[in-house]
């Protein structure tokens, strides 16, 4: 019953979006009331919230006759975490997409004036074209309220690694508000190749929502990071993983997107390399969507199938060739742009996109190349972290170097290299003082330095500036990008980690850190079976470590849930990855990660940079200029 | 030149040497540990894990070998060598850069060098037309009236997605949620097809490998009866006793506990059994339990 009524909302809903998809082009073809368009809009947004409703219903009241509940939920499953299976399987979290998409509709299409630019009613029908692929994908072919025959009595719940931690509630749907984000700056690209012109508020407008979807984008990573660190529990925070690499590859457009706004952010102008830009970075949420939920890459963090893969292709590439279509017939031979000198701000940043666009290359081709090698030869093959290191590590460590100039940019002259002396000096004794006491390796070892230098520039920039900190979200947002650079270097480079077998009463030593194996505990729960160990740490820390081993019959999965004690230093990680069965002996994997913190401290702060610049005021002097005599045409450099 | 500037360019030049030496201390070879040969090998059973990551039996056992080989020696090519011989190329996370493997280089610089071209080809133009703000804005699109053509095209392909949406088959899906894969799937139909060949001493290893990370009733009990079939009946009746400890109305701990005690010969196997048979009167082993129990 409650199946079906799901159902009969999702189709409803895409029936709404279609009208709200021709409403909005009917406004911005024959120039009429918006008024139901916008009265369209929000009934998409209804639509979809009650297919969220109806799901969350069916899953808190257990109603194993709908297929997502009998595949994803159980009754020995905490509330919570019942909640949070909504998107703990691929089907339900196509709903919250939906949900997120027609909230970012309604949003985009809103009353307020300052929203409304003249290309608006083109982006709000691109957005809804958008709207009706994901509905049509979610009912045609990944209904989650198809019924169940026969009705089981009790189901598997959630992977038990989607049930291991509270942040499940919010890393998910952060991530994906950041990937739907996207779709403004794509609606709004292609919108000016549709209507053939841009002006200056639609430009602001795009880079205020690229912003916000980027710092959205920035916390999801970062939390990402997080979750593989401490609740996933193999030791590490990014393995160049296909999903890892799909979050990471919009990042990257976004940024060079956000860049080359910036640099000319007063003409209000695009030119088609932004434009090719704004669109690529919803196309590659889309084609990350498409790789790691259809199965066609294998990958720790892909928890489901499905058949949608087809649908989910055709679009991407349906989307990629009307994109170069429009690209091509509105591309018309370059304008003029008064050759800047070289170290001024466009070169400076567009030089930035360039190498942006360079890592997101690496990483794309990374990725697919085992699907290339599938295709050509039919042979197995990976890509692994090696590849990434040594072709995208050294690409970003130049982006680093760059970013140092960053706080000496003008828009008119070249920057004052003779600025740089200071930063340059901090950058060149970080790097002495480290490598003369310890061996890191040259890549970290120059991220140290680069890291340093960069920091120091920003600070000096901040004393320079402190009058008007407040419009300086992008020294904030930097500042991170560097920090998270140093907590890469210093935990890829002084980690130590000992793996060992340990009866009761051994002793294991990584680094300075020791642990004796004081006993294990086995405890069989409702749902799991799990072994824990407790260890005494000794040397360069103290106190108890409890790490587990849990293994869950419905799903026949074993975690390892990590326990990890953190001090300024670093984090003394444990993990268990066998325990006999009589509780006398268990193997243990100890680690000492230094800095790992910074990581975190450092996607932090870029998320909080950007979103301050995201929620800056205009200044008064660009907002007095009238949106409408800045009109430009597309291609205008 | 300033004595200021001068101070600074020396201060710069000593760091600068200072910073060489460090990066030249660094440059050395480092020596492989096992975690470094470790990650750069994919465990098989996994998706997309190295060995170093993977939690898995198999990773596990691959992680022991890599220690013995390097214990006995062995260089650390010679214990690559060793695991592609076994598993194939593919084992190895890096691929090679050979043939295909070009292409990792190739599309990268490609797409840069393509990239960084457009990007040079505006800079370089002189100014030769009116700058972008004298541009001529195009009009902006005319207030025209909706007509209805357009109107009855819009109400005919909504009448359409509603009808296709209605009209799709919504049936009733009778498959059963599929088993997740599971890493200790394999090795537990490898120790099924050892005991399928008689092999028990070799199946029983591999189910004790498996219960060290999935303890539960079934497996035990398989690791249980192999080793009863492998006549090792002590340690069988010992995990038996486990399994009962755990979930005391188990007959089939029973049964191969009495078994077990039987084999070892302890005078508790005839208790046991019986117990068993009142517990299970028509297991399908009673009938060969009562014949035991009743010849002398």
């Amino acid at each position: 019953m409650i199946g079906q009524a799901g159902s009969v909302v999702l189709g409803a809903g895409l029936v709404a979006a279609v009208a709200t998809t021709l409403l909005w082009s009917r406004v911005a073809l024959l120039g009429v009331s918006a008024r139901p368009a916008r009265a369209a809009t929000w009934t998409t947004l209804a639509m979809a919230a009650a297919a969220c409703g109806v799901l969350e219903a069916a899953l808190i009241g257990h109603d194993f006759s709908v297929r997502y509940v009998a595949e994803n939920g159980g009754r020995d499953v905490p509330l919570y975490y019942t909640v949070t299976s909504l998107w703990a399987a691929l089907d339900g979290s196509l709903l919250l997409w939906l949900l997120i998409l027609a909230g970012c509709a309604v949003a985009m299409g809103g009353r307020r004036p300052g929203r409304a630019g003249p290309l608006r009613p083109y982006a709000m029908a691109v957005a809804g074209a958008a709207t009706v692929f994901f509905f049509a994908l979610t009912y045609f072919a990944a209904n989650p309220f198809t019924a169940v025959s026969p009705v089981p009595a009790d189901g598997p719940g959630p992977n038990p690694l989607l049930r291991e931690h509270p942040a499940m509630g919010v890393h998910p749907p952060l991530l994906y508000a950041g990937y739907i984000g996207m779709v403004v700056p794509f609606a709004y690209g292609v919108a000016a190749l549709l209507a053939g012109r841009t002006d200056r508020l639609s430009v602001a407008l795009m880079r205020r929502w690229t912003l916000i979807a980027w710092a959205l984008l920035t916390a999801g990573i970062t939390m990402g990071a997080w979750w593989s660190y401490a609740v996933l529990g193999w030791g590490g925070y990014w393995a160049w993983d296909p999903v890892e690499n799909a979050s990471l590859l919009p990042w990257l457009t976004a940024t060079a997107l956000l860049h080359t706004l910036a640099a000319r952010r007063r003409t209000g102008a695009l030119h088609p390399w932004t434009v090719a830009l704004a669109c690529s970075s919803f196309l590659l949420v889309l084609i990350g969507t498409f790789l790691t939920r259809s199965g066609a890459v294998a990958s720790v963090h892909a928890f489901t199938t499905s058949p949608l893969g087809p649908m989910l292709l055709g679009f991407v590439l349906a989307s990629v060739a009307g994109v170069l279509g429009l690209l091509v017939w509105r591309s018309r031979e370059p304008d003029s742009v008064p050759a800047s000198p070289l170290l001024a701000r466009e070169s400076v940043m567009t030089g930035n996109a360039v190498l942006m666009v360079a890592l997101a290359a690496i990483v794309l081709t990374g990725t697919l190349f085992p699907l290339l090698v599938q295709a050509v030869q039919g042979d197995a093959a990976s890509v692994g972290p090696g590849y990434f290191n040594r072709s995208a590590v050294p690409v970003a460590l130049v982006v680093l170097l760059l970013m140092g100039v960053a706080p000496l940019l003008r828009a008119d002259r070249a920057a004052d290299l003779r600025r740089l002396a200071m930063p340059a000096a901090a950058g060149l004794g970080a790097a002495a003082v480290v490598g003369l006491l310890s061996r890191p390796g040259v890549l970290p070892l120059t991220a140290f330095a680069l890291g340093a230098y960069v920091l120091t520039g920003l600070l000096q920039a901040a004393v320079r500036q402190r009058r008007s900190l407040r419009r300086s979200g992008w020294l904030l947002a930097h500042a991170g990008i560097a920090v998270v650079a140093v907590g890469v270097a210093a935990s890829s480079a002084y980690t130590v980690s000992t793996e060992q077998q340990l009866k009761v009463g051994e002793t294991v030593t990584a680094g300075d850190v020791t642990a004796r194996l004081v006993r294990v505990d086995r405890t069989a729960g409702r749902g799991d079976m799990s072994s824990r160990v407790h260890l005494e740490l000794g040397g360069g820390a103290d106190g108890r470590s409890e790490p587990a081993l849990r293994y869950y019959p419905a799903r026949d999965l074993t975690v390892s849930v990590p326990a990890i004690r953190s001090h300024i230093s670093g984090d003394v990680y444990a993990t268990v990855l066998a325990a006999t069965p009589d509780g006398t002996a268990a193997t243990v994997r100890l680690a000492v990660n230094p800095l790992v913190w910074l990581v975190w401290l450092g996607g932090a702060l870029t998320a909080l940079g950007a979103t301050a610049a995201a929620l800056r005021p205009p200044s008064r002097r660009r907002a007095r200029i009238p949106a409408a005599d800045a009109e430009a045409p597309v291609g205008a450099a | 030149m300033t004595l200021r500037r001068f101070l600074t360019l020396g201060l710069l030049v000593v760091l600068l040497g200072a910073a060489g030496t460090a990066v030249w201390r660094s440059a050395g070879p480092r020596p492989e540990s096992a975690h470094s040969i470790a990650e750069q090998l994919l465990c098989p059973t996994c998706q997309g894990e190295s060995v170093a990551q993977s939690q898995s039996p198999m990773a596990a056992a691959m992680r022991d070998t890599i220690d013995q080989q390097l214990a006995a020696g062995r260089t650390p090519e010679q214990v690559r060598r060793f695991f592609v011989d076994r598993y194939g190329p593919d084992v190895l996370a890096e691929p090679s850069y050979r043939g295909l493997g070009l292409l990792l280089w190739l599309l990268p610089g490609l797409t840069v060098a393509l990239v960084a071209g457009l990007a040079l080809r505006r800079r370089r133009r002189k100014p030769d037309g009116p700058s972008p703000a004298e541009a001529p804005a195009e009009a902006p699109p005319a207030r025209r009236r909706p007509s209805r053509a357009w109107d009855a095209v819009a109400v005919a392909v909504i009448a359409l997605v509603a009808a296709v949406a209605v009209a799709s088959p919504h049936r009733a899906s009778d498959t059963r949620p599929a088993p997740t894969a599971d890493r200790n799937t394999s090795l537990q139909s490898l120790a099924q097809s050892l005991e399928d060949q008689g092999r028990y001493a070799e199946a029983a290893e591999v189910y004790r490998d498996v219960v060290t990370q999935r303890p539960d009733d079934r497996t035990r009990l398989k690791l249980a009866f192999a080793l009863l079939r492998a006549e090792r009946a002590t340690e069988a009746a010992i995990t038996a006793e486990q399994v009962l400890h755990d979930s005391p109305t188990s007959t089939d701990a029973l049964l191969i506990l009495g078994l077990a005690q039987r084999a070892s010969g302890s005078p508790a196997a005839t208790a046991t059994l019986r117990r068993f048979l009142k517990a299970a009167p028509a297991d399908p082993a009673a009938a060969e339990v009562r014949r035991l129990l009743a010849a002398p």
